[in-house]
């Protein structure tokens, strides 16, 4: 952040961490004060004259404090809802000053590609989003956890490599989340899919945050994409009206046929609802949770209708 | 210039132009909840979506500029899709308690699910529900959060344009709820503006509740009869009873917005107190009358005093009412004796109307506030003029200008200011002096800053902020008149300015309805219509006081005027007001001095009566009867007419308001042109500025030499405040206490200091405290406002359980008081 900061000649640059990250939050600012006492922070910097100052700013567990212009208000000490754009922060950000914004991943690979230089970093992965890529498993694999590897790693390689292969030897893969979980979910015939930006989006899915989350044959669909679907409707800022009601109607609906008080239907209505929803919020949010749904609707969309028509689940 | 197509109609607009407004120039409605021409854009409903060809997505039109070429489809399939599925998100957790919603029938969301449907629901989930009961957030507002539309229009409205700030919003997603801190009661300007842009019934009026619907409401287009800003207002009645004002979008220059005075404070017209019937002193107390005994009785009184001996005082009445009031007096009566204000030197008003050149015509407050700095002084605009002080609020915060606020007391506007100079009370003249000198290059004077209570650097900044802009707005206000020392340097000033080429344009900041007009009509000593001055001047008010006291002015005829306590010294006011054979007082109430009468005389409101009125920029606006005055009770004008023709002969016995104008655009000239046809229609554009309306300027320059001295500060030096005095935020005069509604928000007198000196006398507010003087003592209640000048205590003129006129005496300097705990 630091070299960021002098290339671009930012002289404040922050940490937005959730609040709850405690340890990470104390780490961070001990990690300042050290590079303080080093020199590398505060004024005339390692004899440049460069001057910059670094906060840590803890965040109150919101979701939407990650979208970029609502991060800024909840830095400025203002609810976080995400701004009106233009004015880009690029612009007019943090404190209506010009601001960039970056994950602390992408940040994180500047001091190697100053070291070992662009063209290593361009060997990495695919031609097109090259560079290394923090892949997060969870579900049911063997060994969820980080994996940094090269972007474009195939799915296939994480899961039944790097991961170990599915959690129960008699339960295969039934489908899998790329990207978070607005991204839409994949089915096994996509697993040598390399798990890309490009190549996920062809498959009209995303890379967005690189967690992977694996389901194997025993999981509902119906009652994970309820689960997701509160998640979202829980974590709407409640600004834009499609996304502010709309999604806890998703959830409401997805929680009744997860309950067998499924209605006929209930399968159209949930598709329309996503189309009243999905291209007319403020912010992606919104969107992310009506791809969601999508993706189960699309590959799964039997199963829901079997909740409707039977009220129970054909899975578990 | 960009040209843009939207559904195939081609509009050239200027660059930056929303397509919202775009459309609506091109003829084409687009619906929207979150947009408010006056509100900065949020784009956050949804319900303005539009097509915009070769864009994926459908584009929120109020927060999106047109690009040239643009082609905008506003009616398309997908758009109209799209609002329906708005609405129904709308109605999802909407309470749809209609029945019971008194904003049913004038509700934006029933109207916009009617015109764009869906008209079926398929909602059939437990809605989510805020709370049970409505809940009561202050003694005007009511809420309820199961009707939201999460418009924020309420928030934004209390940020950006009243600057209380005092809502939020709690909870996230559909949780979200616009209210109070916590949903605590509020203790905030209570001036409902948050009432008014709610689209829905969320935000309701408390005094209005289940009142009526509005199918059932008759309205009438009239004016504020508070301050003089001259907010346009609906006022509205059920059954003959007046129930409702409000203001309406694109109408006047308040547009939407009022303070609470102009929104709750119309309920003196229904108050139990109103005088119904003439009354006439008999064996020494007032009995009813019928209006031939009240006019024989002054026939008779009257037929002694020669012209000379009377004396008169209009004050708050129509222009046609206070233009036949003079006539009566000078033509019919004979007397040169009149005068318009109860609490000022006529010589004061004279210099004041020439330093402010408010004979030069009229000066739009919405043009004042588009110049590189407005300077305000001599003025509690924010509570005194609070929608003036919404303009300056609104305009600074979107344009790159200068707000510089002088007074000694603190106030909302001061953090809308980039400049805030906090001086003496009394000393606005020795202030400009310092500016004058700062600007002109000079050292300023080290006796003028010490009188002013200022340092060198605070002139020189004003100075500077002066000299580096193109045009100045000066409002200045009525502490000129209080302490008229300080108009020559007020004249000066703006001299010195168009002396360096700077466009200055003037708008005196008036605390009273028609106070302008009064002047304008000639009811002051020394002028006639017009500012024309006059041969020989007659008695002002403090002369009619001294001459009564003497013995030789013996009659005085007051309309609307409660010259007793509006007096500045009361004691000499209660004096002469014994002494007069005949005291005529024109009244809605039983005040102080109609209390002293040998004949009260029930007048009529503002709303009872057709007419105009003229505001302080000089804008004359129509008025319309709403309701009839109670009982016996009559217009003014007709009251005035029938006394002239009862005592004096050839005055005729009825006149109508319509063709008094038509004689006052003859006679005063400044009126001849002005344009009484205002635009009432809802109007969805913005910046309403119907300069017709304004007066022009005279054919003669008015000269006043403006050499007042000022009175040395009187009371024991071991006092250590100097005091204050000016209206209460939610009183104006003494009217306002006959509100019910804005005598709950302030019933009880106040004193106001700063924060440092509450805090080294160990008093908080809210504490009873003794404020002494040297001529009076009393007890009120203590207010304590952060940023107050140090040594200055504020008392307001209003409340007649404290008199402030009962610390003055005429010819004595600015009063020194002790405040201790009681
Ligand atoms: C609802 C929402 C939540 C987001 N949360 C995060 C987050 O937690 N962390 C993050 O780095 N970016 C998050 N983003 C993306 C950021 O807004 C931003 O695009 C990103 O941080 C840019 O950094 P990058 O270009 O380095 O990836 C979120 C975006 C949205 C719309
Ligand atoms: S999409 Fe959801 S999170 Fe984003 S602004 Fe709208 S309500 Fe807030
Ligand atoms: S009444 Fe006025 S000050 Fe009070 S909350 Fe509403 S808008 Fe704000
Ligand atoms: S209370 Fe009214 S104005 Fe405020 S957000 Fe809700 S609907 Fe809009
Ligand atoms: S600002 Fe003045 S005119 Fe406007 S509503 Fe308030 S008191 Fe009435
Ligand atoms: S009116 Fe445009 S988004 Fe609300």
């Amino acid at each position: 952040m630091i070299i960021t900061s002098y290339a671009i000649g930012a002289t404040r640059s922050y940490i937005y961490i959730r609040g709850e990250f405690d340890f990470g939050a104390k780490r961070l600012e001990e990690a300042i004060k050290e590079a303080h006492a080093k020199g590398y922070l505060g004024k005339n910097i390692l004899g440049s004259g460069f001057e910059h100052e670094m906060y840590v700013h803890r965040g109150y567990g919101a979701y939407i404090c990650g979208e970029e212009t609502a991060l800024l208000e909840s830095i400025e000490g203002y609810r976080a809802q995400p701004r009106k754009k233009p004015p880009f922060p690029a612009l007019a950000g943090l404190y209506g000053k010009p601001t960039v914004i970056n994950n602390v991943e992408t940040l994180s690979c500047i001091p190697a590609i100053i070291e070992k230089g662009a063209e290593w970093f361009k060997k990495l992965g695919p031609e097109k989003s090259p560079g290394p890529k923090i892949y997060c498993v969870s579900g049911h694999v063997k060994k969820p956890g980080l994996y940094e590897l090269p972007m474009g790693t195939t799915a296939r390689e994480l899961i039944y490599g790097h991961c170990g292969g599915m959690l129960h030897e008699t339960r295969p893969l039934k489908a899998f989340i790329p990207g978070g979980v607005s991204a839409p979910m994949l089915t096994p015939q996509d697993i040598d899919t390399p798990l890309d930006f490009d190549s996920l989006a062809a498959k009209g899915s995303m890379l967005g945050s690189g967690a992977v989350i694996v389901m194997d044959n025993s999981t509902c669909m119906v009652k994970m994409a309820y689960i997701i679907n509160r998640f979202f409707s829980h974590e709407s800022c409640g600004k834009c009206t499609p996304c502010r009601d709309g999604t806890p109607w998703l959830t409401k609906v997805l929680r009744r046929l997860e309950h067998g008080e499924g209605r006929p239907g209930d399968v159209e209505l949930l598709e329309s609802l996503c189309t009243n929803i999905f291209g007319r919020t403020f912010c992606p949010l919104g969107d992310g949770a009506v791809m969601a749904l999508r993706g189960a609707l699309k590959h799964f969309r039997q199963e829901f209708q079997y909740h409707v028509d039977h009220k129970m689940c054909p899975v578990s | 210039m960009v040209t843009v197509k939207i559904n195939g109609i081609e509009v050239t607009v200027e660059d930056n132009t929303l397509i919202l407004d775009a459309a609506r120039q091109a003829g084409i409605d687009i619906p929207t909840f979150c947009y408010q021409a006056d509100l900065m854009g949020v784009g956050s409903c949804r319900m303005c979506i539009v097509e915009i060809e070769g864009q994926k997505k459908l584009q929120p039109s109020c927060v999106t500029p047109v690009l040239h070429g643009m082609a905008i489809n506003t009616e398309t399939q997908a758009v109209q899709e799209a609002r329906a599925g708005v609405l129904e998100f709308f109605l999802a957790n909407h309470a749809l308690d209609c029945p019971v919603c008194d904003k049913a029938g004038e509700c934006e969301l029933q109207d916009m699910v009617y015109r764009h449907g869906p008209h079926k629901g398929r909602h059939a989930e437990p809605k989510f529900k805020f709370h049970e009961k409505d809940y009561i957030l202050s003694p005007v507002i009511v809420k309820n959060s199961n009707r939201c539309v999460n418009c924020m229009k309420c928030v934004r409205v209390c940020r950006e344009v009243v600057g209380a700030n005092v809502l939020g919003a709690l909870g996230r997603g559909d949780h979200q709820e616009a209210t109070s801190f916590a949903r605590g009661p509020l203790d905030c300007d209570h001036c409902g503006n948050c009432i008014e842009v709610c689209p829905v019934g969320c935000f309701m009026r408390l005094p209005y509740r289940y009142k009526a619907r509005p199918w059932d409401l008759k309205g009438a287009d009239s004016v504020c009869s508070y301050c003089a800003t001259g907010c346009r207002i609906v006022l509205e009645e059920r059954d003959g009873v007046a129930v409702r004002s409000r203001a309406q979008l694109g109408v006047g220059i308040n547009n939407e917005t009022l303070c609470a005075r102009g929104r709750f404070g119309f309920d003196y017209m229904t108050s139990p107190e109103r005088i119904t019937t003439p009354l006439i002193r008999k064996s020494g107390g007032l009995v009813p009358a019928s209006w031939e005994e009240a006019f024989g009785f002054i026939k008779d009184a009257a037929a002694s005093i020669p012209p000379d001996s009377i004396g008169a005082q209009p004050r708050g009445l129509r222009n046609e009412e206070t233009y036949t009031f003079q006539k009566l007096m000078r033509e019919a009566l004979g007397s040169p004796n009149i005068d318009s204000s109860a609490r000022w030197a006529h010589g004061a008003v004279e210099a004041f109307i020439s330093a402010m050149a408010m004979d030069r015509g009229g000066v739009s407050v919405l043009d004042c506030v588009k110049t590189d700095t407005v300077f305000v002084i001599g003025a509690y605009v924010s509570e005194e003029n609070p929608v003036t002080d919404y303009l300056i609020r609104r305009y600074s915060a979107s344009r790159n200008m200068n707000v510089i606020v002088a007074s000694p007391r603190a106030m909302k506007l001061d953090s809308s200011a980039n400049l805030v100079v906090r001086h003496m009370p009394a000393s606005e003249g020795a202030l400009l002096e310092a500016v004058l000198a700062a600007m002109s290059g000079q050292e300023p004077d080290p006796k003028a800053l010490g009188q002013a209570g200022i340092s060198a650097d605070e002139a020189k900044k004003i100075a500077a902020k002066l000299k580096g802009s193109e045009s100045v707005g000066i409002m200045a206000g009525t502490d000129f008149l209080r302490y008229p020392s300080g108009i020559g340097a007020l004249a000066k000033i703006s001299a010195a300015l168009e002396g360096l080429g700077k466009k200055v344009l003037r708008l005196p900041l008036l605390d009273r309805c028609n106070q302008r007009g009064a002047w304008e009509m000639g009811v002051h000593p020394a002028l006639g219509p017009g500012y024309s001055r006059r041969e020989t001047a007659g008695a002002g008010t403090d002369s009619m006081l001294d001459a009564a006291r003497a013995g030789s002015l013996k009659m005085l005829y007051l309309a609307g005027t409660d010259l007793l306590a509006m007096n500045g010294d009361r004691g000499i006011a209660g004096e002469a007001l014994a002494k007069l054979k005949l005291l005529v007082v024109q009244d809605m109430f039983l005040t102080e001095t109609a209390k002293l009468a040998h004949v009260v005389l029930p007048g009529a409101a503002l709303g009872e009566k057709d007419g105009t009125v003229t505001n302080q920029e000089g804008r004359v606006q129509a008025v319309k009867r709403l309701t009839r005055p109670p009982g016996k009770a009559m217009a003014d004008l007709d009251i005035m007419t029938m006394l002239g023709s009862a005592i004096a002969t050839g005055f005729p016995s009825k006149i109508k308001s319509a063709s008094v104008f038509d004689e006052i655009r003859r006679e005063t000239g400044i009126y001849e042109t002005v344009d009484l046809a205002f635009n009432n229609k809802k109007n969805k554009g913005n910046g309403h500025d119907n300069k017709e309306a304004l007066v022009r300027a005279a054919a003669a320059r008015l000269e006043a030499k403006p050499d007042f001295k000022a009175a040395a500060p009187a009371g024991p030096d071991s006092y250590p405040f100097a005091l204050v005095t000016g209206n209460h935020f939610f009183h104006s005069g003494t009217v306002s206490l006959r509100s019910e509604t804005l005598a709950g928000l302030a019933r009880e007198p106040v004193v106001e200091i700063g924060e440092e000196d509450a805090g080294k006398l160990g008093l908080s507010g809210g504490e009873r405290v003794r404020v002494r003087g040297k001529n009076h003592e009393a007890t009120m209640l203590l207010r304590v406002r952060k940023g107050t000048k140090k040594g200055v205590a504020f008392i307001p003129e209003n409340f007649e359980g404290a008199h402030a006129n009962m610390f003055f005496k005429r010819g004595e300097g600015i009063q020194r008081v002790l405040i201790e705990r009681s």
